[in-house]
């Protein structure tokens, strides 16, 4: 057997102690507690069996003091081996970690927002979804057709004077363009091209020229539904727009028609609608005007429709308590922020 | 129109509570706007809707009242005394455009006193907000608030000739009003001329040269109809919209015309004397009396969904003045409808007539609508798609004009050369211009932000472009081509405008759809040169389509709108993208086998981009590769070489249908340095 000294022999038990402490602080789980007790406790291989062996070659005056520092390092070892075997067990990570000021703000998250007036258009899309009606689109830039003719607003009616009107200048004289000013016109493109039975609620940007303000915008939203089938009443309507209502706004709300007055509604109605107590005004409705059933090929003797529209603005200004709806438009995201 | 209460007690008795008559008529169609006490009266101010020019006179508001309070109305019939000379020695009318004025009557008072009107017709016009003037224009303003005829009264000694001619205006025609303001008319509009000049514009202002004033001594007071349209033409196009052209825009009743010249004949000689020539000068002549409307009875209820009786339907007509006439059977009556409602010609009209005094309370609110399944359109899933992943990224959504101004609209659109179309009048103050891109409203939105100190205000929208088709495309579906865009202004560089329109191109399964999306460079406008590209997609049978942009925005855009700098933006055609999305995508079962993870580091030339290396990377190692990253890009010209780049590439490995091996792997990555040798020249770096 190989002469060792004390030192030596010291120094060998002092590094596998320092080894195995630091690898089993170190374990993370099970399968490396194992590999870590393979190699340092191993009752065949392992480092302290090997040390143990070189125990014989210390001089005999050196053996119970060797035998004192094997005794406390196997202790030190097997400590720390159940330490880590404890904690891993407890599924623990470690000796525990500082205390933290749990007071520090969280890693900001910057969320993106979604427009309160896109809000407000897809809930109205989706309480009308739910009853059937399918959210169609049209062009904006529209004819003298669409926007008026077939709506039945013929050319002498003042909705058509071009200071009314965003007309676009350009040389098509006969049949001038203009942003929409309804979106009714694609309620009259869809009903050109489809037979009833027909469902839809058209939704977009629509001009007219009004001073903006508090309560006017020259560019807002509307949301119109269309129903024609045969057999449909003013029943029919204020059916489904209680069932919007009550939807919208939950609970069992109440509609009431005033009488109004729309070019392509007969008869035609302003929708009230009870919020907080109050019969607040949502918009208008009405029964297809059979002008306009003419104008697109349907025979007004075979089928009735209704047809109503909401401002978005207006509503998303009462919903979120907006009280200036050029708010809207001005995209300060400390206001959009907040949706 | 703003309505006293004691003014309208003349014609009809009014319930004890004005809160009862307002919901009343609130609940029939005039919309009650407000209630003020002025003196001992109440102007109570309703909203009438452009249909109903009755409404626009007092005489017509009692009517309704009295059909809904079921009591007579009292409309009275003044008789003034005529003298013996006779009018038609006075004054000659002539109308020279019947279709812009179809009835002129004129009548003759001579002698009369001006001076103040009386306390009570001051007090009433004080009432509904217009000013005393003097009796003889109190009088006419009086008829006309009254009757919903305008009249006017003109110095009959200043119209020169012994003659009234209604003619169309000679362009550049001027005449000064009596707001002796001087305007220049022109051949829409409609004059009433004397011998030698105008001395009104018709149915919008008198003259100055004619008015009455404290020396008149004798009236030539006219009451007639105009066409509407010459008078909107005269009273949007001069700015000088009056009362009396706001009813004649929408048709007072032409069987008024004869009425209120006798009333205000009759009231100018009891409040200023003078004497009234016989009979009165007229021209032209009354709308013939319209045709009979039938309805049948059930179609009320076919309309409205509840019923009606016969006889109610018919108590409510004949209330508002409708004449039941011959030819009326149990279920087939015919109606002629008054002359003040011309605006009810149809069987529809008379149910809604019917429908407006009986109340919608009664149409029932629940019946059954039947169930029917419909489904969100591909553009509107992509629309909303694009919108998540932009949101989830952390921006906010804006919304912007459509209209932009000259300098904002200056810039080449990505999206079409047509220059941009115009609008009058403007949407706001100098924007006239239809957007062609939405990143100019963007950075506007953007620059606002700054200015209110949010320098990092990320931003997108969803909205139309619109863009001129070119001329001779045929056929031609419309002349404006409205591209839906999605674009996106964010704090960064290049690669963080880019990875975000990756994100939306990913959200929207556009390469799961088999198409390819290649990124070029491509110059803009907007965009710092250099720093700018375009986005094309290839389809299978279709042409490369350009469906985005992304740039570095110009130093000079960035200072314009006030954005401090770095700025990115991109922009996505979603209506084109809407057709190469895949947004319901089946399943691609992930592999439980396990990854294999290689890197190699490449050395290429430094201009080859990394689009070809990675091109060549994917085409080398086919369905194995499950990902491969850009880890690094580096140049050292001493260690690569001068002129020379490293890519350190990482790719995951991966087979579905079992655990690579490391040999697999190694002759995945040996054809991929294959590969990249062949393609762009690249060299593992020893």
């Amino acid at each position: 057997m190989t002469a060792v000294s004390l030192d030596s022999f010291r120094g060998e038990l002092e590094r596998l102690r320092a080894d195995a402490e630091a690898a089993l602080a170190e374990a993370v789980d099970a399968a490396a507690l194992e590999a870590h007790r393979v190699e340092f406790l191993g009752a065949r291989s392992g480092r302290l069996k090997a040390i143990q062996k070189s125990l014989g070659g210390l001089a005999v005056g050196d053996k119970p003091a060797g035998g004192r520092h094997f005794n406390e390092a196997k202790a030190a070892i097997t400590a720390a081996f159940e330490a880590a075997q404890a904690r891993i067990e407890a599924g623990g990570l470690g000796p525990a970690a500082e205390a933290i000021d749990v007071t520090l703000p969280g890693e900001p998250i910057r969320l993106g927002h979604v427009h309160p007036l896109t809000h407000t258009i897809r809930r109205v899309q989706e309480i009308m979804g739910r009853l059937g009606f399918e959210s169609v689109d049209g062009p904006e830039v529209e004819d003298q057709w669409h926007n008026f003719e077939a709506l039945a607003i013929p050319a002498e009616h003042p909705a058509r004077d071009p200071l009314d009107n965003f007309y676009l200048s350009v040389a098509r004289t006969a049949d001038p363009l203009l942003l929409r000013s309804q979106t009714s016109t694609v309620q009259i493109r869809v009903m050109e091209n489809r037979e009833p039975p027909l469902r839809i609620v058209s939704l977009g940007r629509v001009y007219r020229p009004d001073t903006a303000d508090a309560t006017h915008y020259p560019m807002f939203h509307q949301v119109e539904g269309l129903l024609v089938e045969p057999g449909i009443t003013m029943a029919h309507l204020k059916s489904v727009l209680r069932l919007f209502a009550s939807s919208f706004l939950g609970g069992d709300v109440h509609v009431r028609f005033r009488p109004s007055f729309f070019p392509f509604t007969e008869p035609s109605v302003e929708v009230d609608m009870e919020w907080g107590g109050r019969w607040v005004e949502m918009g208008g409705a009405g029964m297809v005007d059979p002008a306009v059933l003419e104008a697109v090929g349907y025979d007004p003797d075979v089928v009735t429709g209704f047809a109503f529209g909401l401002g978005v603005e207006r509503i998303a200004a009462r919903r979120y308590g907006v009280d200036d709806i050029r708010d809207f438009y001005r995209n300060d995201v400390r206001f959009l922020r907040q949706f | 129109m703003i309505i006293s209460k004691n003014w309208l007690a003349d014609y009809v008795q009014l319930p004890g509570s004005v809160d009862d008559l307002v919901e009343q008529l609130l609940m029939s169609g005039l919309n009650h706007e407000s209630t003020s006490a002025v003196g001992d009266d109440l102007a109570v101010e309703i909203e009438v809707t452009s249909n109903r020019p009755d409404c626009l006179g007092h005489i017509g508001v009692a009517r309704e009242a009295a059909v809904l309070f079921g009591r007579p109305l009292h409309v009275p019939d003044p008789r003034p005394l005529e003298g013996a000379a006779d009018a038609s020695k006075s004054i000659a009318v002539r109308i020279d455009a019947s279709d812009i004025c179809p009835h002129y009557t004129a009548r003759v008072i001579r002698g009369v006193h001006i001076g103040p009107s009386p306390s009570w017709l001051v007090d009433r016009l004080a009432t509904v907000g217009i000013a005393s003037v003097n009796n003889v224009v109190d009088v006419t303003n009086y008829v006309m608030l009254e009757s919903g005829q305008p009249l006017h009264a003109f110095d009959l000694a200043k119209v020169e000739g012994g003659q009234i001619v209604i003619r169309r205006a000679v362009n550049g025609e001027p005449f000064t009003a009596i707001n002796h303001k001087t305007y220049s008319l022109d051949e829409r509009m409609c004059v009433i001329a004397d011998a030698r000049k105008p001395v009104a514009i018709a149915g919008v202002m008198g003259g100055a040269d004619t008015e009455i004033s404290a020396t008149t001594v004798d009236v030539l007071l006219e009451s007639a109809q105009f066409a509407p349209l010459p008078v909107r033409a005269a009273a949007r196009g001069l700015v000088l919209a009056s009362p009396s052209s706001y009813r004649f825009e929408r048709g007072p009743d032409p069987a008024m015309v004869e009425w209120a010249s006798r009333r205000a004949a009759s009231l100018i000689l009891e409040l200023a004397g003078g004497t009234l020539e016989r009979g009165f000068v007229a021209a032209g002549q009354l709308a013939s009396a319209p045709a009979s409307i039938p309805l049948a009875a059930e179609r009320v209820e076919e309309i409205l969904g509840v019923p009606i009786a016969d006889a109610r339907q018919r108590q409510i007509l004949t209330s508002l003045g409708f004449v039941e006439v011959s030819g009326s059977g149990p279920h087939a009556h015919r109606w002629r409808a008054p002359t003040w409602r011309r605006d009810c010609w149809r069987e529809i009209d008379l149910i809604e007539e019917i429908a407006r005094i009986e109340g919608y309370a009664s149409v029932p609110e629940n019946v059954a609508v039947a169930v029917r399944p419909i489904e969100l359109s591909s553009r509107e899933k992509t629309l909303r798609r694009a919108g998540e992943v932009l949101v989830s990224a952390g921006l906010c959504e804006a919304m912007t004009r459509s209209v932009v101004t000259q300098a904002q609209a200056a810039a080449a659109s990505p999206w079409g050369e047509a220059p941009p179309l115009v609008i009058s009048p403007p949407l706001v103050r100098g924007a006239d211009r239809l957007r062609r891109s939405l990143l100019p409203s963007l950075f506007e939105a953007r620059g606002g932000n700054v200015a209110v100190g949010v320098d990092d205000a990320d931003l997108f929208e969803i909205a139309r472009a619109y863009l001129a088709r070119p001329e001779g495309a045929d056929p031609v579906p419309s002349p404006v081509h409205e591209p839906l865009l999605a674009a996106m202004v964010v704090g960064g560089s290049f690669s963080r405008a880019k990875g975000l329109a990756e994100a939306v191109l990913a959200g929207l399964g556009v390469t799961a759809s088999g198409a390819t999306i290649e990124v070029r460079p491509a110059a803009f406008d907007l965009f710092e040169p250099g720093r700018s590209a375009e986005m094309v997609l290839h389809r299978e049978g279709r042409s490369a389509e350009r469906i985005g942009v992304i740039g570095e925005v110009a130093r000079s855009t960035a200072s314009a709108y006030g954005l401090v700098a770095p700025v990115a933006a991109a922009e996505l055609r979603l209506d084109v993208l809407a057709f190469a999305a895949e947004l319901e995508r089946s399943l691609v079962k992930p592999s439980d086998f396990p990854a294999v993870e290689r890197d190699i580091n490449l050395v290429v030339a430094a201009d080859v981009p990394w689009g070809d290396v990675e091109a060549a990377v994917r085409s080398a190692a086919g369905g194995m590769l499950e990902s491969c990253r850009l880890v690094q890009v580096w140049q050292d010209a001493e260690r690569l070489g001068a002129g020379r780049k490293s890519f350190v590439i990482s790719m995951t490995l991966r087979s579905t249908s079992g655990t690579l091996s490391g040999e697999a792997a190694a002759s995945v990555v040996d054809a991929v340095v294959a590969e990249c040798g062949r393609r762009v020249g690249g060299v593992l770096r020893g």
